[in-house]
C-alpha cells in the first residue's frame, strides 16, 4: 500500500509550464469552467479525426485532449497558452481557427479585400450609364427612362392588363 | 480579344492551378512534428508490471520512447525490430515503450507471448502521448544525450532504419 | 464477356462524343443544319452508350461477375440487393461511369428540349457539351475503367466500403449530388453556346434559367443531404463541419443561385449579359475543381476514402477549361453587352447586383479557406488548418445579409424608384422583424448574430408573404391561388424557395446558439437529465454482422416524468477501421431534436459514456430544404400554354 503510494507520488506527467510559462490567468471551475472548456475545445483540431474539434469528436485522443483542456483552464491557464501547448506538439494544424500572423493574415484580409473590390464594382455598375444595346429589343417588363412616365405604364398595365402591380406575370418559355 | 479580362482571369487561375498541383505527391494526413531539434517533455510514468517509475529526464542517456498499442499491425511487427535493438544498444541506449490506448490485460498478454526487452510504460489519459504530439501508432522517438528530440519515426521500423537512427543518436558517445 | 461488351460501349461513345462535338463546332462555323443533325445523333448515341454501360455494371454487380475488375474492387455475394446496386457509386471507377449515366440522361433530356428551336446555339451547345462527355469518357476507357477483364476471378469479392453500407441515405445523396453537379453541364453548355454565338436574346434566356434551374434544385438537395448524413450517421451532433468535400458540394450551388438571379436581371431589363454567363461558367468550373478535391487525394477530407491517381488528369482538365473559357469570354464578351443599365440604388436590379455580390464573397471565402492550407504548405512546408471557426465567422455577416437581402430586394420595384414609393416598401415589414425578435428574445436567445438573423427572417417572411398576395384585393382568395399555380408559376415557385431559405436561415441560426448538452457516465441504472429529458441506463447489446461489431445502448427517455420510449445509440467496430464510427440515436422533433450519441463503453466496469444534446429547430432544415426544393420543381415545371 505504502509502496504504491510512493509510486503514485512519483509519477510525474509533461510539465504544461515548462513550455508555456506560468499560468497567467485565474483558476476556474464549476460551469463556468464547464462553459469555458466547450468553448475552446471547439477551436482545437483534433490530430486523429477528420477535421472534428476536440468538443465534437468522440476519439479517445480527442477526449483527453478536452480533458486536458479543462485541467488546465481549472488551473489557470489562459486560451492562448493552452493552444500553444497543443501547437508545441502538433504545430499549427491544431489550431482550427488560423492566427493571423505572417502568411496566415492573408486568409483574413483577402475577404475583405474582395469585399472592398466587389462594393467598388458594384458601385461603378450602379452610376454607369446606359449602354446602347446591340442585340435585342427591350424585354418585356423594361420601362421608359422618365419616372413618371414609367409610373404611368406601370399603372396602366396593372388598370388595363390586370398585372398585379403593374409588373407582368412570367410567360412561358 | 478583351485584353483586360484575359488577363485577369489568367492571373486569377494560374496560381490556383499551382497550389492544386504542389498538393500531389504529399500525404494529406501527415503533420510534421514541430519537436524535433527541441527538448524532449520530461515525464516519470509507472510501469505495466509494477517496480518504480521510468522516465525521461533532461540529459542523461540517449533514449529511444516508442509509442504502440496491440491493436495496431505495424506496432506488432516492429515489436521484434526494437527488442533486437535494445539488446544490440544495452547499457548505450536507453528503451521504453509507451501504451498508447490499449488496455493492460492486452499489453500483459501480447508481452507474455513476445517478450518484454524494456520497461513498458502506462500514460496517464494519454498526456504524454499529446506532450509528444502523437497521432497514431506506432511513432518513435529518438532522443540524444542532451535531452533532445533528433528524429521522429512515424510508422513501423526495420532493422536498416533503426539501425541507421541509433548510429547516429550514439555517435560521439563511448 | 461483360468487360468486352463495357469497353466496346465506352469506346463506341468516346468516338461518338469526340467526332459529334468536332463536327459540331465545323457545323456552327459554317452554319450547316445538315452538320448539327449529325452532331445531335451522335450526342444521343453517346448518352444511349453510356445509360447502357451502367445497366450492364449493375447487372454485373447484381450477377456477381467477378471478372469484371469494378466488381472484383468492391462486389460481394453476400451483401443485400440495395447495397449491390449502391456499390456502383461506392468506389472511383463507379462512380465516373455514374457520372457518365446523369450526363446522357441530360444530354437526351436538354437535346430533346432545345429541339430546332434555337438553330444558332445548337451546334455550340452540342459542341461543348460533347466535349465534356469526351473527357469522362476518356477517363472511362483509360485512367478510371470500371470494365477491365480479371483474367483469374475470385468467386468473392470484398463489398463496398463498410461505411458506406450504414444508411439508407447512400441510396439518394450521390444520385441527388450527381444531378446536381453533372447537371451544371448543361447551362454551361448553353451559356458557352450564348457566348460564342453572340446571342443572349429574349428567346434563349428561359430556356438557360430552366437549366439552370433544374440541377440547381438536385444540388441543393443533394448539399443537404450530406447535411443530414453528418448528422443521423456520423454521430458527432452536428450536420456541417466545412470539410473540404462538403465545401466542394457548396460553392457550386452559390455561384448557380447568383446567377439564377442575375438571369432574371437580364431577362427583365437586358441587362448583365456578360456577368450571369460568368457566373454559369464559374459554376462548371467549380464543380471540376470539387470533383478534384474530392478524388485528386490532396485535401484532407472526411470523403478521403475516394482518393485515387486520376488527380492530375482531371487537373490538366480543370486547366483547359480554365483557358477554353477565359479566351471565350474574352473572344466575344464585347459582342453581348447591352441593355438599360441599372440607374437607380433604390430598384430591384440594384438589389440583385447586391445579390451577386454577397453569393460571390461568400464563395470566394469558401474557396479561399478550403485552399489555404494548401497554399500555406506550398509556401512554408508548414501544415495549418482553417476550420469552422473561420468559416463561420464570415458565413454568419454574409449569410445574416443575404436573408435580410431577400426581403428588400422583392419590396423594391425595377426601374427606377422614388423615395415615397421606396418607404412605402420598405418601412412596414419591419413589422415583422420586429416579430421575430419578439419571438427570439423570450425564448432565451441572447447571441447577437442569431438575434439579427430572427429580425431579418421576420422581415423578409413579411415581403414574402406580400408577394404571394399580390393582386388580392382584385382576384380574392381562390383567384390568387389560381394565379399563383397558373400563369404567375414561376413566381410563386420561387418565393416559395425564399420561404424555404428563411426557414434554413433561422433554424441554422438557432440549433447552434441554442443547443445544449451534458456529457455523462452512467452504471446500469443510473439517470441523467437534459432539459426537460431524464435518461437512463438500462442495458448494452452487442450484435456480431459480418463486416461490424455494433455495440447499442438501450436508453429510456422520459419527458416531464412521463417516459416516451426507448432510444439506442451505438458504437460501430468497422473491421477495416481503427477508429470506432458512432451511430447516433435521434428523436426528432418540430420544435428540438434529443440526440444521443454513445461514446465509450468499458466492459469491466459497467461504464457507459453517454453524450446527448438538445438541438433546436433542426428538422425546419430538412423541412425547409424539402420548400425550397417545391418551390423550384413549381418554378420550373412546364406550364400548358394558354
Amino acid at each position: 500500500m505504502i509502496a504504491q503510494l510512493v509510486l503514485l507520488a512519483a509519477v510525474s506527467l509533461p510539465d504544461v509550464s515548462a513550455v508555456v510559462g506560468p499560468p497567467n490567468s485565474t483558476p476556474s471551475s464549476g460551469k463556468a469552467l464547464e462553459e469555458h472548456t466547450e468553448q475552446l475545445s471547439d477551436t482545437i483540431r483534433c490530430p486523429v479525426c477528420q477535421g472534428s474539434s476536440v468538443g465534437d469528436s468522440p476519439s479517445e485522443m480527442a477526449r483527453n485532449m478536452k480533458q486536458q483542456v479543462k485541467e488546465l483552464l481549472a488551473l489557470g491557464f489562459d486560451d492562448e497558452q493552452i493552444i500553444l501547448y497543443f501547437e508545441a506538439s502538433y504545430g499549427e494544424f491544431i489550431r482550427l481557427e488560423p492566427s493571423k500572423k505572417g502568411l496566415n493574415a492573408l486568409v483574413w484580409l483577402a475577404p475583405l479585400i474582395a469585399l472592398v473590390l466587389g462594393v467598388i464594382l458594384v458601385l461603378k455598375r450602379l452610376s454607369g450609364a446606359p449602354k446602347v444595346d446591340h442585340s435585342q429589343q427591350p424585354s418585356q417588363g423594361a420601362l421608359p427612362d422618365d419616372p413618371d412616365l414609367a409610373r404611368w405604364v406601370l399603372k396602366v398595365r396593372q388598370e388595363v392588363f390586370g398585372w398585379p402591380d403593374g409588373e407582368p406575370p412570367e410567360e412561358a418559355s | 480579344m478583351n485584353r483586360k479580362v484575359l488577363i485577369i482571369g489568367l492571373v486569377l487561375t494560374a496560381p490556383l492551378v499551382w497550389i492544386l498541383a504542389s498538393g500531389f505527391g504529399k500525404n494529406p494526413h501527415a503533420i510534421d512534428s514541430p519537436l524535433v531539434g527541441r527538448a524532449a517533455p520530461t515525464f516519470a510514468l509507472r510501469q505495466l508490471n509494477g517496480g518504480e517509475t521510468v522516465g525521461l529526464t533532461q540529459g542523461g542517456q540517449p533514449t529511444v520512447v516508442n509509442f504502440w498499442a496491440t491493436w495496431c499491425r505495424p506496432c506488432v511487427q516492429e515489436h521484434g525490430v526494437l527488442t533486437a535493438a535494445a539488446a544490440r544498444y544495452r547499457g548505450k541506449v536507453k528503451f521504453m515503450g509507451i501504451v498508447y490506448e490499449d488496455t493492460e490485460e492486452r499489453i500483459r498478454a501480447y508481452l507474455q507471448r513476445s517478450g518484454a526487452a524494456y520497461p513498458t510504460l502506462i500514460d496517464e489519459a494519454g498526456k504524454t502521448a499529446i506532450a509528444y504530439g502523437v497521432y497514431g501508432v506506432p511513432e518513435t522517438f529518438f532522443i540524444d544525450a542532451k535531452g533532445h528530440i533528433l528524429y521522429k519515426h512515424a510508422g513501423p521500423l526495420n532493422p536498416q532504419s533503426i539501425e541507421g537512427y541509433l548510429r547516429k543518436l550514439t555517435q560521439g558517445s563511448p | 464477356m461483360i468487360s468486352i461488351i463495357g469497353q466496346s460501349m465506352i469506346l463506341v461513345a468516346l468516338i461518338s462524343a469526340g467526332a459529334g462535338s468536332i463536327l459540331a463546332f465545323i457545323s456552327a462555323k459554317k452554319d450547316s443544319a445538315e452538320g448539327t443533325n449529325w452532331a445531335r445523333r451522335a450526342a444521343q448515341l453517346f448518352a444511349i452508350l453510356l445509360i447502357a454501360a451502367n445497366f450492364l455494371m449493375v447487372y454485373a454487380l447484381l450477377a456477381p461477375d467477378f471478372s469484371v475488375g469494378y466488381v472484383a474492387k468492391v462486389g460481394s455475394t453476400t451483401v443485400p440487393t440495395w447495397v449491390a446496386v449502391v456499390s456502383l457509386w461506392s468506389s472511383l471507377e463507379g462512380s465516373i461511369l455514374f457520372w457518365g449515366a446523369m450526363l446522357g440522361v441530360y444530354v437526351l433530356v436538354s437535346v430533346r428540349d432545345l429541339g430546332d428551336h434555337h438553330p444558332e446555339h445548337l451546334p455550340y451547345f452540342l459542341g461543348v457539351l460533347l466535349a465534356c462527355g469526351v473527357f469522362f469518357t476518356f477517363l472511362l476507357a483509360g485512367p478510371a475503367n470500371p470494365f477491365t477483364s480479371v483474367p483469374n476471378p475470385l468467386t468473392e469479392g470484398p463489398g463496398p466500403n463498410p461505411l458506406l453500407q450504414n444508411h439508407i441515405l447512400m441510396i439518394i445523396h450521390p444520385p441527388m449530388l450527381y444531378g446536381g453537379y453533372v447537371g451544371m453541364t448543361v447551362p454551361f453548355a448553353l451559356a458557352m453556346a450564348a457566348l460564342l454565338a453572340g446571342n443572349l436574346g429574349a428567346d434563349f434566356v428561359p430556356r438557360l434559367r430552366r437549366w439552370l434551374m433544374i440541377p440547381w434544385i438536385f444540388l441543393t438537395g443533394g448539399i443537404v443531404l450530406g447535411g443530414w448524413w453528418a448528422y443521423e450517421v456520423l454521430g458527432w451532433g452536428g450536420y456541417w463541419d466545412w470539410d473540404p468535400v462538403e465545401n466542394a458540394s457548396f460553392f457550386p450551388w452559390l455561384t448557380a443561385t447568383a446567377a439564377l438571379h442575375s438571369v432574371i436581371v437580364v431577362k427583365r431589363r437586358g441587362t448583365l449579359k456578360i456577368w450571369s454567363i460568368t457566373l454559369i461558367l464559374a459554376t462548371f468550373l467549380l464543380t471540376i475543381l470539387g470533383t478534384f478535391m474530392t478524388r485528386s487525394g490532396v485535401f484532407n477530407s472526411v470523403h478521403s476514402f475516394t482518393q485515387s491517381d486520376i488527380g492530375p488528369t482531371f487537373l490538366v482538365f480543370l486547366a483547359i477549361c480554365f483557358v477554353a473559357v477565359i479566351l471565350a469570354l474574352a473572344a466575344r464578351m464585347d459582342r453581348l453587352e447591352g441593355g438599360a443599365g441599372v440607374r437607380d440604388v433604390k430598384s430591384r436590379e440594384a438589389m440583385f447586383l447586391l445579390n451577386n455580390l454577397f453569393f460571390v464573397l461568400f464563395t470566394f471565402v469558401v474557396v479561399i479557406g478550403t485552399v489555404f492550407p494548401l497554399l500555406v504548405e506550398a509556401i512554408k512546408g508548414v501544415k495549418i488548418s482553417v476550420g469552422s471557426p473561420y468559416f463561420n465567422a464570415m458565413s454568419v455577416p454574409l449569410g445574416v445579409g443575404i436573408l435580410f437581402l431577400m426581403g428588400v430586394g422583392p419590396a423594391l420595384p425595377w426601374g427606377v424608384a422614388s423615395v415615397e414609393r421606396t418607404k412605402k416598401a420598405l418601412l412596414p415589414p419591419l413589422i415583422g422583424g420586429v416579430i421575430g425578435l419578439a419571438i427570439a428574445l423570450p425564448l432565451g436567445l441572447t447571441n447577437g448574430w442569431a438575434l439579427a438573423t430572427c429580425f431579418a427572417g421576420g422581415y423578409t417572411l413579411v415581403v414574402t408573404t406580400q408577394q404571394f398576395g399580390l393582386g388580392f384585393g382584385r382576384r380574392g382568395l381562390m383567384g390568387t391561388i389560381s394565379h399563383l399555380l397558373g400563369p404567375d408559376r414561376q413566381r410563386f415557385g420561387a418565393y416559395t424557395v425564399h420561404s424555404g431559405v428563411v426557414m434554413i436561415i433561422v433554424a441554422i441560426a438557432v440549433s447552434h446558439t441554442m443547443r445544449s448538452h451534458s456529457e455523462t457516465t452512467l452504471l446500469k441504472g443510473d439517470s441523467a437529465s437534459i432539459g426537460p429529458y431524464s435518461l437512463t441506463f438500462i442495458d448494452v447489446e452487442n450484435t456480431v454482422e459480418p463486416h461490424r461489431r455494433v455495440l447499442a445502448a438501450r436508453i429510456a427517455v422520459q419527458q416531464n416524468g412521463q417516459p416516451i420510449g426507448e432510444l439506442r445509440p451505438a458504437i460501430n467496430h468497422y473491421h477495416t477501421q481503427r477508429e470506432p464510427i458512432g451511430t447516433p440515436a435521434v428523436r426528432v422533433g418540430v420544435l428540438s431534436d434529443l440526440y444521443l450519441s454513445m461514446m465509450s463503453y468499458e466492459t469491466k466496469s459497467g461504464k457507459l459514456g453517454l453524450r446527448a444534446f438538445i438541438n433546436p429547430l433542426v428538422s425546419w432544415i430538412w423541412f425547409g430544404t424539402l420548400v425550397m426544393v417545391f418551390g423550384g420543381l413549381l418554378a420550373v415545371l412546364p406550364r400548358r400554354q394558354t
